[in-house]
């Protein structure tokens, strides 16, 4: 998994590229936890992960409740048929703001 | 020679580090495919095996690396049968699917994934260890 952040405005993007399992959620995790104080949005580009497991979906969920708490915007775009699915597959996909496009997410 | 179907059987001992997931991930999605589920049910199976592993990782061992789990895939006359096994803390039936699904809590999810990708799970204490087994019938699959 490679992990790439980019500032756009007041906005940052993370970039988030290979597989998303238990041995690597939690690098995401601390990544996402660094960067999220530091900006007003957090926008995460899930289209180049080729595979996300119920560690990564949960690990995306604890950075939004600590995005809630913080008064931060964090959203996801981008999502490849891998990544949907597993969000089909627990049901967790309207908890979260998601968006097709980098410009539809920082609403650019 | 008779004349019985040869089956694929595959059998891992596969170390509780999560850098080996990806191994079994790459094996077990061709063989999902040879047996004719499509890409997406392919993935959902590999999804499944991931999310047990996964579990025994976590929850049997705590996240200790050096432990060992015996994975085995084996193809049967109507679909695919998996059976972990390892020496483990047993699991926590009340934990087992607990979480309501749908809500923004983090943890508990794997159990079910795995619930409603295959169509049969047991769990089950064994003198062997602990005996995860599910399996999915080509058949059901819509």
């Amino acid at each position: 998994m490679r992990v790439s952040v980019r500032e756009v405005g007041i906005a940052k993007v993370v970039e988030v590229e290979g597989e998303v399992d238990l041995g690597t959620s939690p690098d995401l995790r601390r990544v996402l936890f660094e960067v999220l104080p530091t900006v007003g949005k957090l926008a995460l580009n899930l289209g180049a992960i080729r595979y996300i497991d119920s560690s990564g979906i949960a690990t995306l969920i604890e950075v939004l409740k600590r995005a809630q708490n913080l008064k931060k915007e964090f959203v996801l775009f981008g999502l490849s048929p891998a990544v949907l699915e597993v969000f089909r597959l627990t049901h967790v996909i309207r908890v979260f703001s998601v968006f097709q496009t980098e410009q539809e997410a920082l609403g650019t | 020679m008779d004349d019985a179907p040869r089956r694929l059987q595959i059998k891992f001992s596969v170390p509780s580090d999560p850098r080996y997931l990806g191994v079994i991930r790459g094996a077990i999605g061709p063989l999902a495919a040879v047996i004719g589920w499509d890409e997406s049910e392919c993935r959902a199976i590999v999804l499944a095996v991931d999310e047990a592993l996964t579990n025994v990782i976590r929850h049997a061992y705590h996240n200790r690396t050096d432990c060992l789990i015996e994975l085995e895939c084996r193809e049967s006359a109507d679909g695919l049968e998996i059976t972990l096994l390892d020496n483990g803390d047993a699991p926590d039936r009340s934990k087992l699917c607990a979480r309501q699904i749908g809500c923004d809590q983090p943890g508990g999810l794997g159990t079910h994934i795995i619930k409603q990708v295959m169509d049969k799970v047991s769990y089950e204490q064994s003198p062997e260890g602990n005996r995860f087994v599910a399996s999915k019938s080509l058949r059901r699959t819509s």
